[in-house]
């Protein structure tokens, strides 16, 4: 079964601790969001994987076999990375031809995924009179060129255009329901979600979460207001349970949690509700707070403390 | 292996700096050898026997202009394995063979088969030229074969052998530009300078080495014509040796270091 396995990989440029002891699981038929900030170490983590950089320790795994030991890789793994690039002066056509060459890939496949990308029409021209966008494509058809189980995506959406973005969306979820594995990084949470089922949440090179988006959606309903009888009592429930409470007259504001969280709390304790109502915070902030440090929703995972390891449920 | 030569010699073909360089041995050729074979001359401003124009020896010193191929080689040879990091076209290469030792020795066996390719381009144009010449009553195209016989084949050897070096270059020194100001600065500046202060060290640099394979099949009274003179040079079959090895050594050498490196 296709899969991508990382652990305790770790990545030192000179000084720069870029990836510190990151572990995770990506199963078949998922597409998985690599989510952090700039800087995060989520490139340097891709690279590791696809054999590009060396990891200081750790392994990276593509279907339990690090990437130079596959023995075909373009037909189990296809990349496309921020920073790969092309000749100017040779046309789309032949660059993918001449990736294609070195695992036999007929130039019949190479016809099929400039189809599969849009691009069939532009394939003669030299790539140096591409849009940004158009190269994205390239990529995306060079990543397909041997048709992988395991797909490896870096911020692919860069680039792209609204319509591009859309139909990106559409591909990617194809791709997943065709039971392969996807792992795409993006710095832009609320983009990811459009697309992802899975996320994996990186900060400074650590892991600052990771589970399903569900879970994380959930969690995104932060704020929730309680008109109560019994205000004084719930806002010492829930600050005892860890919640920030503030009470404002016969109305309890809980910050940070969730409406579950808070109604099984009023349910074990007989506190009688008037109203109860949410307020939402956006997904981004979410993000923002998950590697700022702060804690992470129900259902969703923080990293284990250092040393030892965690893994995505699969 | 035969998968990453198929796509070594399609990167070759695909891009224009390869046909640029084809066309420049071409045009080099063809020009210097109008210029050492009719633009007149004091005879007692060379310091060699310099035939009369069309005389026995005129076509082995005009067909020694093809030696500028041989630089031109050295370049196709850097541009092969830096351009990749030019255009980072490396990570592409790499992510499709991850083995980055095959990636340099499929390198090396395309230059072998480029070197022979500029070769043949200047050698090509030395022909044209000779029949032009032979058409216009200088001497017999017999004698003028012969003549080319006695250049194209050294020259042809250090061609192959010095794209090989050129991709040896390329493997360890990775920058570009710097590659091609080592390669060709070493041969043009250093080296000569070399050879003059310590001859017995200075023949076994490649650009002697290279002449020692050009001077093989020359006849002995227009050997090293325009170079420094050939008492000093090593055996021809010690210059294919040493040049070969330059090559492997460098592409060996790039292996375990540069082509190594994190690509970012």
């Amino acid at each position: 079964m296709a899969s991508i396995a990382v652990e305790g990989l770790t990545k030192r440029f000179g000084s720069v601790l870029a990836v510190d002891d990151l572990s995770f699981t990506v199963q078949q038929g998922t597409v998985t969001g690599f989510l952090g900030p700039n800087g995060a170490g989520k490139t340097t983590t891709l690279r590791m994987l696809l054999g590009l950089v060396r990891p200081s320790s750790g392994r990276a795994l593509v279907n339990g076999s690090p990437y130079h030991d596959l023995p075909d890789p373009m037909r189990t793994v296809g990349a496309v990375l921020e920073s790969s690039g092309f000749h100017p002066a040779r046309s789309a056509r032949n660059h993918l031809r001449a990736v294609a060459a070195v695992d036999g890939i007929s130039d019949e496949r190479v016809d099929e995924v400039l189809e599969l990308v849009g691009l069939s029409a532009d394939a003669e021209r030299h790539v140096g009179g591409y849009s940004m966008g158009m190269r994205q494509r390239l990529e995306l058809a060079r990543a397909l060129l041997g048709d992988p189980e395991v797909l490896i995506l870096d911020e692919p959406a860069n680039g792209l255009d609204p319509q591009g973005i859309a139909w990106l969306r559409g591909f990617l979820r194809w791709l997943a329901e065709e039971g392969r594995v996807v792992l795409i990084s993006s710095h832009l949470l609320a983009e990811a979600a459009q697309t992802v089922d899975d996320v994996i949440v990186l900060n400074h090179g650590r892991m600052a979460g990771h589970g399903p988006l569900d879970e994380l959606r959930r969690g995104a309903t932060a704020t929730v207001r309680v008109r109560t009888p019994d205000a004084e009592r719930l806002t010492a429930l829930l600050s005892a349970a860890g919640t920030k409470a503030v009470r404002v007259g016969d109305v309890v504001e809980a910050a940070g949690t969730t409406p579950e969280a808070v109604g099984r709390t009023m349910a074990d304790h007989g506190v009688v509700v008037l109203e109860m109502t949410t307020s939402g915070e956006s997904l981004e902030q979410l993000f923002f707070d998950l590697t700022s440090g702060a804690p992470s929703p129900d259902g969703f995972t923080q990293p284990a403390p250092a040393g030892t390891t965690s893994g995505m449920p699969s | 292996m035969t998968r990453l030569l198929r796509s070594e010699v399609l990167k070759l073909r695909t891009v224009w700096s390869t046909w640029v360089l084809l066309g420049v041995a071409a045009a080099l050729t063809g020009a210097l050898s109008v210029v050492i074979g009719f633009v007149p001359r004091n005879r007692h401003d060379v310091s060699v026997v310099f035939p009369a124009r069309g005389a026995v020896g005129w076509y082995d010193v005009v067909f020694s202009v093809m030696t500028v191929a041989i630089d031109l080689a050295l370049v196709l040879g850097v541009i092969m394995i830096t351009g990749e990091n030019r255009h980072k076209t490396i990570t592409s290469t790499f992510l499709a063979q991850p083995r980055r030792g095959w990636v340099a020795t499929s390198k090396l066996f395309t230059a072998l088969g480029a070197g022979l390719v500029v070769a043949a381009v200047a050698g090509a144009v030395s022909l044209i030229f000779g029949y032009g010449a032979v058409a216009g009553g200088l001497g017999s195209s017999g004698r003028m074969l012969t003549e080319f016989r006695h250049v194209w084949p050294g020259v042809a050897a250090a061609c192959v052998l010095f794209a090989a070096y050129g991709v040896g270059l390329g493997a360890i020194l990775k920058n570009q530009v710097v590659a091609l100001v080592v390669g060709l600065g070493a041969t043009a500046i250093v080296e000569p300078i070399l050879v003059a202060a310590v001859p017995s060290v200075g023949r076994w640099l490649p650009s002697e080495v290279a002449q020692a394979l050009e001077s093989v099949t020359a006849r002995p009274e227009v050997r090293g014509a325009f170079g420094s003179g050939l008492s000093h040079l090593v055996t021809w079959w010690e210059g294919a040796l040493v040049l070969l090895a330059y090559g492997v050594a460098l592409v060996a050498a790039g292996s375990f270091t540069t082509l190594r490196a994190d690509v970012t």
